[in-house]
């Protein structure tokens, strides 16, 4: 293969991940607390429109992410009411979410359907200088925009909190065991409450990234186009670890991008449909094999994911 | 570790710690549930989930009276209004069921949408195929059978592993969803299938099922036989579970596996066969669409997110077959009433009844606490203040 049609198809890559890397890392976030919040593709959505309308309305690239932020964390903020203090099934809380972000997403751009963003609004490349010039790494990492680079250090920052500190070591013994933590002193559902939130956020920025940086308009149809529910899998995929799932969001972003490079590139023996059902099968196929050799335990599933946790009824 | 916190004493456990306890806003199970509670409850969820949809609807500049007017009006007014209402909540109807059976065990199957799919693809190759030679009513039955066996074949992998691996059903039926999607839009647009009508070509389409495999539709209404198909199905599933050995298994089951084992229940088989149950009653729903409905495989009108929506009606209807059918004729109502309310003057988008189904949703689930707790106000004192633990 042509050495920078390589290159353009792994920096592609790298990009449409980004989105994916995102939501998914919230979701592993909001997982480890033991919630499971299925509304990705929802809170991505309404993280989009919010975005779009704010972008247009002000035309700042920052504010109209905060907002995308705003909306995430707000979807999340019901999830976890709902699921929290409420005690609601998680599962049809989080499809709730979806329907509910989907519906109020689409009502809101219904005026905006297919106008382009306000071009000073746009999220533009942002070569890392010295680091761009390396040979091949450098076309397929630091010729990215800001939002790719932050993506790693948040990485880094989340793997940091989870594995090295104390808020973070509260944070997995509320996930695997939240009768234990609240014997421990630990306030569960407050912690719970707060990931749910931030991982909310996170699923918004993924949704603004989408509008600011990836789609060129808002559609409905075409701006999330089941990433959401991708990122769900990529947790269980990359076994609730952040760096597995940044590395497992590439792979993704690939399999995404494979498709269109190989029909530029004159493949026309598999069907594009295939192709773009890759990804979900090979999900599908490395969760059976997980369990199948029974590692799914020991890779670690927060043991109380997706239950509720009531101290009278423990 | 035990670092004090704000609204507990340090050392729960210890002695006199429940008396100590600050009062607060709390929830104690319900013994019983009063018939008024039970019908209060999704009352105030639904005028809740109106609330706060008249609130994006004024914020966009459009009355919400008049919009909930036009949606009465369009759904429940009139009888080719309810005749309409009743074609959308045929289909779910039967994704509702699917949900139920599977989530009665807590097995989650999220992938009804998909098995809907696969379902409509068999009963429209079967139409395609043999519908010609044969009469309606072989062609129906052909038809759903067909449909209840695509379903199947669509969640057979998932429950195989879930049964045998214990692999999470969640994420593959989910998956599958997506999958399944991509499949029927291959074989009406990116292929030369069976499926796809010759003659279409710069718009592709599906192609017609011949008039002999057509679902009979009742007088002038397009309510069709999958109405009756479906609510012989809730009657059914009704009657597995409450009268039945099957349904006797289940209930264990779905209360505890380790019991269920115990009891000496092949908790594997059934686990197997109550998702193979889900995903054939999925698919019954993919056949009836096609049947009675789009009479073609046509995706833009199957993905309407009627496997989610399922998922939605058994939930709300607390896992009761006959609230399944009510609760679907409400939603199938709401998702009517979106066409009509695009011919308003001010041209109200309809993705409002979208937007509506998910607000009566979240309320109705969060409500849905008030019937299993009674809430117990910071003022009153709870029954077992200082007794038990304080000994």
């Amino acid at each position: 293969v042509n050495d920078s049609v390589l290159a353009f198809t792994l920096a592609a890559a790298v990009a449409a991940g980004t989105p994916l890397a995102l939501a998914a890392l919230g979701e592993l976030v909001t997982e480890r607390a033991g919630i499971l919040n299925l509304g990705v593709e929802g809170m991505m959505l309404l993280g989009a429109v919010t975005t779009f309308l704010v972008a247009s309305a002000t035309g700042s690239t920052a504010l109209a992410m905060l907002a995308g932020a705003a909306a995430g964390a707000a979807l999340a903020l019901a999830h976890a009411m709902l699921s929290i203090s409420l005690r609601a099934n998680q599962i049809v809380s989080g499809l709730a979410l979806v329907i509910f972000g989907t519906g109020l997403s689409t009502y809101l751009g219904r005026p905006v359907e297919g106008v382009p963003l306000p071009p000073g609004a746009r999220l533009g490349r942002w070569s890392l200088p010295w680091l761009q010039d390396l040979p091949f790494v450098g076309r397929v990492l630091f010729q990215q925009d800001l939002v790719v680079y932050a993506t790693w250090v948040l990485t880094a920052l989340i793997a940091l909190y989870l594995f090295r500190t104390r808020p973070g070591l509260s944070l997995r013994a509320v996930g695997e065991s939240p009768a234990t933590a609240d014997a421990m002193g630990l306030r569960v559902n407050a912690i719970r409450y707060v990931h749910t939130v931030a991982g909310g956020v996170l699923c918004g920025v993924a949704g603004a990234y989408l509008i600011l940086a990836r789609v060129p308009a808002w559609s409905q149809a075409a701006t999330t186009n089941g990433i959401g529910f991708i990122a769900i899998a990529l947790v269980v995929f990359a076994s609730w670890r952040p760096w597995r799932a940044l590395v497992g969001a590439y792979i993704f972003g690939l399999a995404l991008r494979a498709n269109f490079a190989l029909q530029a590139a004159g493949v026309t023996a598999i069907p594009a449909e295939f192709l773009a059902m890759a990804p979900y099968l090979l999900t599908i196929l490395v969760l059976i094999a997980l369990s199948a050799s029974d590692l799914r335990h020991r890779a670690g599933a927060p043991d109380a994911l997706g239950l509720a946790y009531v101290r009278e009824e423990r | 570790v035990s670092a004090p916190t704000r609204d507990r004493p340090p050392a729960a456990p210890a002695a006199g710690g429940a008396a100590r306890r600050p009062r607060r806003l709390a929830l104690e199970p319900r013994q019983e549930v009063s018939r008024a509670v039970l019908v209060a409850v999704p009352v105030l969820a639904v005028l809740l989930a109106l609330t706060v949809s008249a609130l994006f609807l004024r914020l966009t500049g459009h009355d919400p009276l008049t919009v909930y007017r036009v949606m009465v009006r369009a759904s429940f007014a009139s009888r080719f209004g309810i005749a309409d209402t009743l074609v959308s909540a045929t289909p779910l109807i039967l994704t509702g069921l699917a949900a139920l059976v599977s989530f009665r065990v807590k097995l989650w199957n999220i992938g009804a949408e998909g098995q809907l799919y696969l379902g409509a693809v068999a009963a429209a190759g079967v139409a395609l195929l043999v519908g010609e030679r044969l009469p309606t009513s072989v062609n129906v039955v052909l038809m759903i059978v067909a449909g209840a066996l695509g379903g199947m074949i669509w969640i057979a992998i998932p429950a195989l592993a879930r049964a045998w691996l214990r692999t999470n059903e969640i994420i593959t039926t989910l998956l599958l969803n997506s999958v399944a999607l991509l499949f029927i839009n291959w074989l009406i647009f990116g292929s030369r299938s069976i499926w796809r009508d010759p003659d279409s070509g710069q718009f592709p389409q599906g192609h017609r099922i011949p008039a002999a495999a057509e679902f009979p539709r009742f007088g002038t209404t397009r309510v069709h036989l999958g109405l009756l198909v479906a609510l012989l199905a809730a009657l059914v599933i009704w009657f597995v579970l409450t009268r039945t050995r099957f349904g006797f298994r289940m209930r264990v089951l779905g209360d505890s596996e380790d019991a269920a084992r115990y009891a000496g229940v092949p908790v594997r088989g059934m686990v197997l066969a109550v998702l193979l149950l889900s995903g054939a009653l999925a698919g019954i729903a993919g056949a009836a669409e096609v049947g009675g409905l789009s009479r073609r495989l046509d995706p833009a009108s199957l993905a309407i997110g009627l496997g989610y929506a399922g998922i939605i009606v058994a939930a709300l209807a607390r896992l009761n077959p006959g609230g399944v059918v009510l609760v679907a004729v409400l939603l199938g109502g709401v998702r009517n009433a979106g066409t009509a309310l695009q011919s308003l003057p001010d041209r109200v988008p309809m993705e409002v009844a979208v937007m509506l189904e998910g607000a009566i949703l979240l309320f109705a689930l969060g409500s849905e606490v008030l019937v299993r707790y009674r809430i117990r106000w910071p003022w009153e004192r709870p029954p077992d203040d200082d007794g038990g633990e304080a000994t």
